[in-house]
């Protein structure tokens, strides 16, 4: 290996990375439009969701229940007039949510105790399942305290001696689970979305703009000159890898400073530790690249590969969904792509503050991964040559 | 009509190339078999294997069996035990477990007295999970019943109950959820790619020429290269609704008519994206560049995989302008809801219109190639 030869190949690859404006533009735009569109969409908060009303009891105790419920503010509520508008709603996905005054509610407040109590149904969308899953926690609490709120107050008005038998003692029952989440209180989304943005855009964004390359410099036919030249292969895959890899990094870097001023989202971990690790795994997904270009004859068949790579990549590699809800074989299944490891170090690093120590059996594996795709990228370039 | 043989024409071109472009097909058969499969079988939301962490400090009877309650929900693996609250924060922290419940020495004297308590702490790093954990562990805290002994209640303590349901999708799996807007997620993909590299190539090959010194107008092309594709995305969506169906049950429960009907504006709605990209993009590597990066924001802020309910609303009005948010809001609305006609005209009418801009757009962007 010669320092000279590699220095011109990496002068040449450098020039031809700067001087395309679509590719510059590519490095720029995508990673911050990937971080800013994902930072946003998951969202575990329930707020101005639509709420249907029907209040069928038409009292003045049933219309406290009703305005006590939007002053809560979490839901808009929408009144409908009949059962069978409010169903329509439904169907038509108008409300995501809706509560049924039964007509008997009055008289379901002011007993104590009644041989078939009133029903207030409280129907979710299930079609919208983590809309519902989200809501159903928020809106389960804020019916029963309503419902204790308007109770309690419509008891008050009444006589003494009721009041004296309400008060006794009741059958105890219920343990009240105090719920608190560590490093993300609010369980805020947007940490999480953050954090996996990182393996989307490196992973994605690497081997499109790796494979565009190689496929081109091939069809212009320089890939053949580059191979007629005393460089060796080896040279050539680290004066293909090394520029790329800087830019690459200095993505994370604007990424990283994006999420933090934009998006207000810092790693609680070593920010500088983040950026080592991320180069390293730039490393594999350009080799990975590299292989595919290898085996594509047209730029358009590369990409086509790319966007086939990226299905389970999203999917599987926990950037969007957590893996130990999916069956065991697909767990391993995903265990094999390099994504999955630097996804859950990213995570690591972002949301738990994790140091080196903590992450060390991700790292190691991520090594084999990246030792053994540069091994094959060399292999796809000398059988080329 | 020289209008309609033109297209003829050129519609008989484009489906001969298309009958001999194999990766397309190949995209057409497989994509829809992974997709399935992932979304019927691996994709969810629902929280299953959760690792959690005990600290029992009561050791009592009473806080055993709160225990094996939350152990029996099936949601959990076997829990660990742990001796101090250190180790279990410290598994937390490490990511080893999700949730730590700490049982408090005084839970069973306290449940003697009323409602005793426990903490639950959670792995905020997963927020999805982490809310749905907490609240099954609020739920089963809710009904749990401290005292075994006494006898069924005498009649329902309150004259009013309330009582919960989920409508459309009872068990709320996420598998309907998903399976409903598979056919939009594949008719995104293929609509979008296989127009994109369509004007590009042949503008490359020099065979867009040729049709321009031939008596078509533009319009005409673009409308012949249309209908080929919208005859492969009917064909793909009855894969996928006979694949969801007969794989995993997901029947479309509301009128097929419509679900026909609304798939028309939507696939030419995607195929003019497509049009539109290979009409700005200069090679064809950078087309399906764009369009890589147009299909991907469509699966985000769509809706398809997250509720767009809860994006914001900036974000939620740029998902607006994708084709693939009505779509799925059609989509859902007939497979899982039961709607008709009628509950689906407004995104039907969003798709046309979006399918009218888009043609504007296109022709003025292929004016000046004319000239």
């Amino acid at each position: 290996m010669s320092g000279r030869r590699l220095r011109t190949l990496l002068q040449r690859e450098a020039r031809a990375t700067l001087r395309d404006p679509f590719t510059l533009i590519a490095l720029v735009a995508v990673p911050l439009a990937a971080l800013l569109v994902f930072g946003y969409v998951l969202s575990t908060e329930v707020k101005g969701l639509s709420l249907g009303v029907h209040d069928a009891s038409h009292s003045a105790v049933s219309r406290r229940f009703v305005s006590a419920l939007a002053a809560n503010g979490t839901f808009a509520l929408r009144p409908y007039a009949s059962r069978e508008a409010l169903d329509r709603a439904l169907v038509a996905g108008e409300v995501s949510a809706a509560v049924v005054v039964p007509p008997e509610f009055a008289q379901g407040i002011a007993a104590e105790a009644a041989a078939t109590p009133a029903e207030l149904v409280v129907t979710y969308d299930g079609a919208e399942t983590v809309l519902a899953g989200n809501a159903e926690g928020f809106l389960r609490a804020l019916v029963s305290d309503t419902v204790a709120q308007v109770t309690s107050r419509e008891r008050e008005a009444q006589s003494a001696s009721r009041r004296a038998r309400l008060e006794s003692p009741r059958v105890p029952s219920g343990v009240d689970v105090r719920v608190q989440a560590l490093f993300n209180p609010r369980l805020d989304g947007t940490r999480f979305m953050v954090a996996g943005t990182f393996g989307f855009v490196l992973s994605f964004l690497t081997t499109v703009i790796t494979a565009i390359s190689i496929v081109k410099e091939r069809l212009d036919g320089t890939f053949e000159q580059l191979q007629v030249t005393p460089a060796t292969s080896f040279e050539i895959l680290l004066g293909k890898i090394v520029p790329l890899g800087v830019v690459f990094t200095l993505d994370v870097v604007l990424m990283m400073l994006a999420g933090g001023f934009v998006l207000g989202v810092w790693p609680l971990g070593s920010g500088l530790f983040f950026v080592v690790v991320s180069a390293f795994y730039v490393l594999t997904s350009l080799a990975i690249g590299i292989v595919i270009s290898a085996t594509s004859t047209t730029a358009a068949e590369a990409v086509q590969k790319t966007v086939m790579l990226s299905v389970p990549l999203v999917q599987l590699s926990g950037f969007a969904f957590p893996l130990r809800n999916m069956p065991r074989p697909v767990q391993w299944l995903a265990e094999l792509f390099p994504a999955t490891h630097y996804i859950r170090i990213s995570h690591a690093i972002y949301l738990r503050g994790a140091g080196p120590a903590e992450v060390l059996p991700e790292l190691a594996l991520l090594f084999v991964f990246a030792s053994a795709l540069v091994f094959f990228a060399m292999r796809s370039m000398e059988r080329r040559a | 009509m020289s209008f309609l043989s033109n297209v003829r024409a050129v519609a008989y071109k484009e489906a001969t190339i298309v009958r001999h472009d194999q990766a397309l097909i190949a995209m057409v058969v497989a994509q829809p078999i992974l997709m399935l499969l992932l979304m019927g079988y691996a994709l969810s939301y629902e929280p299953a294997n959760v690792p959690w962490a005990v600290l029992d400090r009561d050791e009592s009877p009473l806080s055993r069996r709160f225990v094996q309650d939350v152990q029996a929900t099936g949601y959990f693996l076997p829990w660990q035990r742990v001796a101090s609250y250190d180790e279990g924060y410290a598994k937390l922290a490490s990511g080893e477990v999700l949730a730590f419940l700490v049982v408090p020495d005084d839970f069973a004297r306290n449940a003697h007295r009323g409602r005793p308590d426990v903490q639950v702490l959670l792995d905020g790093a997963d927020p999805v999970s982490a809310a749905r954990v907490g609240a099954y562990l609020a739920e089963i805290g809710q009904h749990f019943e401290t005292v075994r002994a006494e006898p069924p209640r005498a009649g329902p303590g309150e004259g009013l109950v309330v009582r919960q349901e989920f409508r459309f999708n009872r068990t709320l799996a996420d598998s309907r959820f998903f399976l409903a807007a598979l056919a939009g997620i594949l008719l995104t993909n293929l609509c979008m790619s296989a127009t994109s590299l369509g004007l590009v190539a042949e503008r490359e090959n020099g065979t867009y020429e040729q049709m321009l010194a031939s008596p078509t107008r533009p319009l005409e092309i673009v409308i012949g290269k249309l209908v080929p594709y919208v005859g492969l995305a009917y064909l793909v969506l009855a894969i996928a609704t006979l694949g969801s169906g007969i794989a995993f049950g997901v029947w479309p429960s509301g009128s097929v008519l419509a679900l026909l009907a609304v798939t028309l504006p939507f696939v030419l709605g995607s195929l003019s994206v497509g049009v539109f990209v290979s009409a700005v993009a200069r090679t064809s590597a950078q087309a399906v560049f764009i369009t890589v990066f147009a299909i991907l924001p469509s699966m985000v802020l769509s809706g398809v995989m997250f509720p767009y309910q809860l994006m914001p609303d900036g974000v939620r009005r740029i998902g607006g302008v994708l084709p693939l948010r009505w779509y799925q809001i059609a989509l859902r609305r007939i497979t899982l809801r039961g709607a008709g006609i009628e509950e689906v005209i407004a995104p039907a009418l969003m798709l046309c219109a979006i399918f009218f801009v888009l043609l504007v757009l296109i022709r003025l962007r292929m004016k000046p190639r004319l000239a």
